[in-house]
C-alpha cells in the first residue's frame, strides 16, 4: 500500500480499527480514502456472518483502503499486540455493544496511559448507560425506533421505510467527521478523548425539526409519500413513464421526479405541457391551490409522462427550468448515468481482488485541488497484512510475526 | 466503552472541539446540516443573509402554525449555533463586506453565493494560501448536467435513493425531510475538516468541490452491490432490486403488524434461538425437519423461518413483543412514530435532550448525534452578529465589529 502518488489530508494519521459490518466500515472507509492508515483488525472467533466476510462483495463494498490484521483476542499475546498498536495510533474505533473492549483489557484507564492523544470512538447501538444499553440493534432497527420508518413512506402505512440502510451510512459519516474533529481539538492541548455515537440518537437527531414540531406545537408528523410535509410545493412526485427499451431483470418500470417548487417553474411547466385547459385553471396560480389540486395534478402529470421516456421528459423539464430528474436506479448510475460518466466517479482499485475479481469503486465524493484523492487500494483478505502492519507500526520482524502466526495468535 | 455516558457528562462550558476556527456559512439547504454540525462542535460560524432574509427561514414547521420571523422550527434546528449576518450581495458595499469576511475566515462553506457575489475561490486561495473553501454544488461544476435543477425529489431520484425506496404498490419515494441532503451536507463537513488537516500541518489550503448526486450513490447500501456484483451475491436475482416496502435485500428484515403496531423483526444474527422462540410459542409448523441442518439450504431456510414469522407475529402484542426480543438478544425494532420519542425511556436516561428557546419559549431541543468526552457537542440558539437595530460596520470596520479582526 505503498503506491500512493501525492499528500492526502490525513496523511500520517493511525487508525485502528475494530468495525465490523456496515456503519463502522463505512465510517473508515472514509478515513482511509482520505489517506488515514487504517489497520482493520480481525478477531478470531467473532461471528463471519454476510456482512463480515472478507471474500464476499458486501466486505469488499466498504473495506477498501484498508489494511488487515488478524488477532485472536482470546489470547494475552494478542491482547498485548492490541494494546501496542493502541499505544501507537490516533484513533480506536469499533461498534460492538459497550463492554466488548473492556474485556479485553483496553479499558480506559489502560488505554489512556499508553496513549493521552487518543482517540477512542464507540459506535454502539444504544451508547453506554440507560434501560436500552444491551439493545441489540441494526440498521432496520434503528429506522424502526428513530422514527424515520413510520415517516418515510405512504399515508397510512408505516411498513415502508428507507429501503436501504441508511442510518448505518450516517452514522459512519458522523464518527469520520467527529474523529476529524477531535485531531483538530488534540492541536490545542495534546489530548485525546473518547466520542459516542450511538446510532439511535445519530437516527432520531435526523427529525430535528419534526421533533421542534412536536414539542413547541404539539404536530404529529405522518408519512406524506412524496410531498413535502411542511411547505407547499405541487406537483411533486415521482411519475410513470414509457418502460425502457433493453431494461435488466428488476428494472421494467421507469419513473420521472417532478418537482415544481415556485410559481415561476409552474408557469414553465404549464408551457412545456402546451398550455392544456386543466392547467389554466386560474386556482392552480399559486402553490396553496395547487396543493389543495394536489391530487388531480398527479392523475395529469402522469397522463402525459407515461408516453414518454424518462430521460426525454427530464431533458424537456431541465431545459424549461423545471427541476426533473430520471429515477435512476443502480444500473442506471454505474452504466447510464451521462454526468457521472463524465466526473470519472466510478474507478476500480488498484489491483484484482483475490475471490471477487475487479474490485469496483464508487469514489470519495469530495474533490480536493491539493490533496486529491487517486488512491483505492483493493481489499484485503483476513490478516493479509498482518506482517507489514506490525512491522511499520511496532517494529516486529518476520521472524516474530511468523512465530505468532504458528503460535495462533496471528489468525 | 462507555464514553460520555450518564454518570459522566464533559463540563457543558468546556470549549467545543473546533473552538477558534472561524467559519462562513454560505450554504443552502445541500450543505446546510454540515455547517450546523461545525457550529454545533464550538467553531465561530458566521451566517450573512440578504436584507428580505435568509429564504430558508420560510421553511416550515412553524412555531405557531404560521411563518413569521424567528419561527421556522427547520431554520432553528439548521441554522444552530449560528450568528447570523445581514450583508446585501446586491450592493458594492455588501459584496465588499462578504469579501472581507471570506479574506477573514479559515473555513467557507459555499453553495455558489460567493461566485454570485463576484468572490471566486481561486482568488481568495491566492490571497489567503492556507484557507480552506467547500464548493457544495448538485452535480459539479463540468459535465452535462451541471446546470439542472435538483432539490431533494430530483437530487433523491437521480441519486438512486427513490428507487430503492417504496413498495411494489407505490412509486419510487423520497425519504422523509432532509434525509438526502443530510448525506451531503456530512461529506462538506468531512471535506472542510479533512482540509483544515491539511492545512494545519503544511499551511496549504485548497478547494474541494462536493456534489450531491456524487454523495449519494456513496450511500445506498446494496444497490452498487448488486449492479456490480449481481452474480456473487446469492440474495440477488436481478441487478436491480425492485421495490419492495421494508423487506431488506437479504429479506430477513422487515416490519410486519403486530397487534398494535409495526415492529421490525429479524432471526439474525441468531436463527438458532429465534428457532427456538417459535418452538416455544407452539409455532414450529416445518422448522425442525432435518433437512434444513443442510448448509447449502441456508437461504431456504432463513426464508421459511421468516414465512413462519409473519404467522407469528400477528399473535403478540406489540410492545411486549418488542421487549421480550431485546431481552432474548433479537434486534427487533418497534416502529416509533415520533411522538412515541418524546418520553423514550433511552433518551431520557441518556440526558439526549437540550434546551432551546424557540419563538421565546424555553423548549427542549433535539440532543447531538454524537457525544465528545472532554469538548461538549452544543446546539446553541442563532445569536446576531451585529447587535440589531445599529448602523451597519463599513466593510472596513466589520472585522473588527464581530471580533474576527485579530488572532
Amino acid at each position: 500500500m505503498d503506491s500512493r502518488s501525492g499528500p492526502r489530508p490525513l496523511d500520517g494519521v493511525r487508525v485502528l480499527d475494530f468495525t465490523h459490518v456496515l456503519a463502522g466500515p463505512f465510517g473508515t472507509r472514509v478515513l482511509g480514502d482520505l489517506g488515514a492508515d487504517v489497520v482493520k483488525v480481525s478477531t478470531a472467533g467473532r461471528s463471519q456472518g454476510v456482512g463480515s466476510d472478507p471474500a464476499r462483495p458486501y466486505f469488499v463494498m466498504w473495506n477498501r483502503n484498508k489494511r488487515a490484521l488478524a488477532l485472536d483476542m482470546a489470547t494475552d499475546e494478542a491482547r498485548r499486540i492490541a494494546l501496542d498498536l493502541a499505544a501507537r495510533a490516533d484513533v480506536l474505533i469499533d461498534n460492538f455493544s459497550p463492554g466488548v473492549l473492556d474485556r479485553w483489557g483496553l479499558t480506559e484507564p489502560v488505554l489512556r496511559a499508553a496513549n493521552p492523544g487518543l482517540i477512542v470512538v464507540n459506535m454502539s447501538g444504544m451508547g453506554g448507560g440507560g434501560p436500552w444499553s444491551g439493545y441489540v440493534t441494526y440498521a432496520p432497527t434503528i429506522h424502526a425506533l428513530a422514527g424515520l420508518t413510520a415517516l418515510t413512506g405512504v399515508p397510512g402505512r408505516d411498513d415502508i421505510g428507507i429501503g436501504f440502510s441508511y442510518n448505518d451510512h450516517a452514522a459512519g459519516l458522523h464518527a469520520a467527521l467527529a474523529v476529524l474533529a477531535a485531531l483538530e481539538a488534540r492541536r490545542r492541548d495534546g489530548r485525546g478523548q473518547r466520542i459516542e455515537v450511538a446510532q439511535f440518537e445519530t437516527g432520531v437527531n435526523f427529525l430535528g425539526p419534526t421533533l421542534l414540531d412536536l414539542v413547541v406545537n404539539g404536530g404529529r408528523a405522518e408519512a406524506t409519500g412524496n410531498r413535502l410535509p411542511y411547505d407547499a410545493a405541487a406537483p411533486h412526485g415521482c411519475y410513470p413513464c414509457r418502460p425502457l427499451a433493453g431494461a435488466v431483470p428488476g428494472e421494467e418500470e421507469r419513473w420521472v421526479a417532478i418537482a415544481v417548487m415556485s410559481d415561476g417553474q409552474w408557469r414553465s411547466l404549464r408551457a412545456l405541457l402546451g398550455e392544456p385547459a386543466w392547467a389554466r385553471d386560474p386556482a392552480l396560480d399559486r402553490a396553496a391551490g395547487r396543493v389543495a389540486a394536489m391530487d388531480a395534478i398527479d392523475r395529469e402529470m402522469a397522463a402525459w409522462t407515461r408516453t414518454q421516456d424518462a430521460e426525454a421528459v427530464m431533458q424537456r423539464c431541465q431545459a424549461a427550468g423545471v427541476p426533473a430528474g430520471v429515477v435512476q436506479s443502480g444500473v442506471d448510475l454505474t452504466r447510464r448515468d451521462p454526468q457521472l460518466r463524465a466526473s470519472g466517479f466510478f474507478t476500480t482499485a488498484d489491483a484484482e481482488h483475490p475471490t471477487i475479481g475487479v474490485q469496483h469503486v464508487d469514489r470519495l465524493p469530495l474533490r480536493f485541488s491539493a490533496t486529491p484523492v487517486e488512491t483505492y487500494a483493493r481489499s484485503s483478505l483476513t490478516g493479509e497484512d498482518s506482517a507489514a502492519v506490525l512491522a511499520d507500526w511496532l517494529g516486529m520482524s518476520a521472524e516474530e510475526v511468523a512465530a505468532g502466526e504458528a503460535a495462533g495468535t496471528l489468525r | 466503552m462507555t464514553a460520555a455516558s450518564p454518570g459522566r457528562q464533559p463540563d457543558p462550558d468546556a470549549p467545543g472541539a473546533l473552538a477558534g476556527l472561524r467559519v462562513l456559512d454560505l450554504s443552502d439547504e445541500r450543505a446546510i446540516y454540515g455547517a450546523k454540525l461545525i457550529a454545533d462542535l464550538g467553531a465561530d460560524v458566521v451566517r450573512p443573509e440578504p436584507p428580505s432574509g435568509d429564504p430558508l427561514r420560510e421553511r416550515g414547521p412553524f412555531a405557531g402554525g404560521e411563518p413569521g420571523p424567528g419561527r421556522s422550527l427547520w431554520y432553528a434546528y439548521f441554522a444552530s449555533s449560528r450568528r447570523s449576518l445581514t450583508l446585501d450581495p446586491e450592493s458594492p458595499a455588501g459584496r465588499s463586506r462578504l469579501r472581507e469576511l471570506a479574506r477573514a475566515a479559515d473555513v467557507v462553506l459555499d453553495n455558489g453565493a460567493l461566485g454570485r457575489a463576484g468572490v471566486e475561490a481561486e482568488e481568495l486561495l491566492a490571497e489567503r494560501p492556507g484557507i480552506v473553501v467547500v464548493r457544495s454544488t448538485s452535480f459539479g461544476r463540468d459535465g452535462p448536467w451541471r446546470d439542472y435543477l435538483a432539490p431533494d425529489l430530483v437530487a433523491s431520484a437521480l441519486g438512486g435513493v427513490c428507487a430503492t425506496t417504496g413498495d411494489a404498490d407505490t412509486p419510487p419515494l423520497k425519504l422523509f425531510g432532509e434525509l438526502a441532503f443530510m448525506i451531503s451536507g456530512i461529506y462538506a463537513a468531512i471535506g472542510a475538516l479533512a482540509a483544515l488537516r491539511h492545512a494545519r500541518e503544511t499551511g496549504e489550503g485548497q478547494i474541494v468541490d462536493a456534489a450531491v448526486h456524487e454523495a449519494l450513490p456513496t450511500a445506498l447500501e446494496h444497490v452498487l452491490m448488486y449492479a456490480w456484483y449481481c452474480d456473487l451475491v446469492e440474495w440477488a436475482a436481478t441487478p436491480v432490486l425492485p421495490r419492495q416496502g421494508a423487506l431488506h435485500w437479504t429479506t430477513v428484515y422487515q416490519v410486519l403488524q403486530a397487534q398494535g403496531g409495526g415492529i421490525m423483526v429479524t432471526p439474525t444474527p441468531d436463527p438458532e434461538a429465534q428457532l427456538a422462540w417459535l418452538v416455544e410459542e407452539g409455532f414450529v409448523e416445518d422448522l425442525l425437519d432435518p433437512k434444513w441442518q443442510d448448509p447449502d439450504l441456508w437461504v431456504e431456510y432463513v426464508t421459511r423461518l421468516m414465512e413462519v414469522m409473519r404467522a407469528w407475529v400477528p399473535t403478540k402484542e406489540v410492545g411486549a413483543l418488542f421487549e421480550e426480543a431485546q431481552a432474548r438478544h433479537a434486534p427487533y425494532g418497534r416502529v416509533l412514530p415520533p411522538e412515541l420519542l418524546l418520553d423514550n425511556p433511552q433518551l431520557g436516561a441518556r440526558g439526549w435532550w437540550r434546551p432551546r428557546t424557540i419563538d421565546g419559549r424555553a423548549v427542549r431541543g433535539p440532543g447531538g448525534p454524537y457525544r465528545f468526552e472532554r469538548t461538549p457537542w452544543r446546539a446553541a440558539d442563532e445569536t446576531a452578529a451585529i447587535p440589531a437595530g445599529g448602523p451597519l460596520p463599513t466593510p472596513e470596520a466589520l472585522l473588527a465589529a464581530i471580533g474576527w479582526d485579530e488572532r
